[in-house]
């Protein structure tokens, strides 16, 4: 059993490895991820929201809704820990 | 050759990680053991995203002199790409409460059943 999981875990390391060899280099400033949708971003993030770190306005403003849904996640995560973990009374016995 | 390992040196270190933590999960048996693995895959998978937002001859994506300097055109290539920061911390937040659920969850399996061994728990149900 744990060597099939070697294996697996052997030939899936090799497939990711394979795939990197298409990925942009470390750095490239011409990568894709670099190019298409952060530009706006970076322009424009003094004009439009006058924050100039460009993390939080991206995180406060752009994606303020993503930032609420978040702190619904966390909260949900508390109560769940919360509602697991709660020690339950025991009943006092009728004298 | 050397020109491939040094220009992708980093995805193979985050897929060693990423390795590590995969084998975790399907190859251990202790529960504790398989969560943890969990939280390392997820750790790979967050370096391998703020890594691809580098670029070279690049800084921190935070304005320099901005207030009162907003004739200034910016430099796009002097930044490096913030939206894989901002979105990896949204990763983190998932990552930190279901670490929080998946060991409260096992704090009550402990309690049941006095151990935490896969095998043993599911021979308790033979």
């Amino acid at each position: 059993m744990r060597f099939l999981a070697l294996i697996t875990v052997i030939i899936t390391g090799m497939i990711l490895i394979y795939g990197t060899v298409d990925m942009p280099d470390w750095g490239d400033p011409n990568s894709p991820a670099s190019l298409h949708v952060s530009p706006r971003y970076i322009e424009k993030t003094m004009e439009e929201t006058a924050t100039p770190n460009m993390v939080t306005s991206v995180l406060a403003d752009y994606r303020g809704y993503d930032t609420l849904g978040e702190t619904t996640v966390i909260f949900t995560a508390g109560l769940s820990c919360a509602l697991i973990l709660r020690v339950r009374k025991r009943r006092k016995k009728r004298s | 050759m050397l020109d491939l390992i040094v220009s992708k040196y980093n995805y193979w270190i985050y897929i060693t990680l990423m390795m590590i933590g995969f084998y975790a999960m399907i190859g251990k048996r202790n529960l504790i053991k398989k969560v943890i693995g969990m939280n390392i895959f997820q750790t790979a998978i967050i370096l391998f995203f703020v890594s691809t937002a580098s670029k070279k001859w690049a800084t921190l994506p935070i304005i320099e002199h901005a207030h009162g300097h907003e004739e200034h055109a910016i430099q796009v290539a002097s930044y490096i790409n913030p939206l894989p920061h901002v979105l990896m911390l949204t990763a983190i937040v998932v990552m930190v409460s279901t670490l929080g659920v998946a060991l409260a969850i096992l704090i009550v399996i402990y309690k049941k059943y006095h151990t935490l061994e896969e095998d043993e728990i599911l021979r308790f149900h033979k």
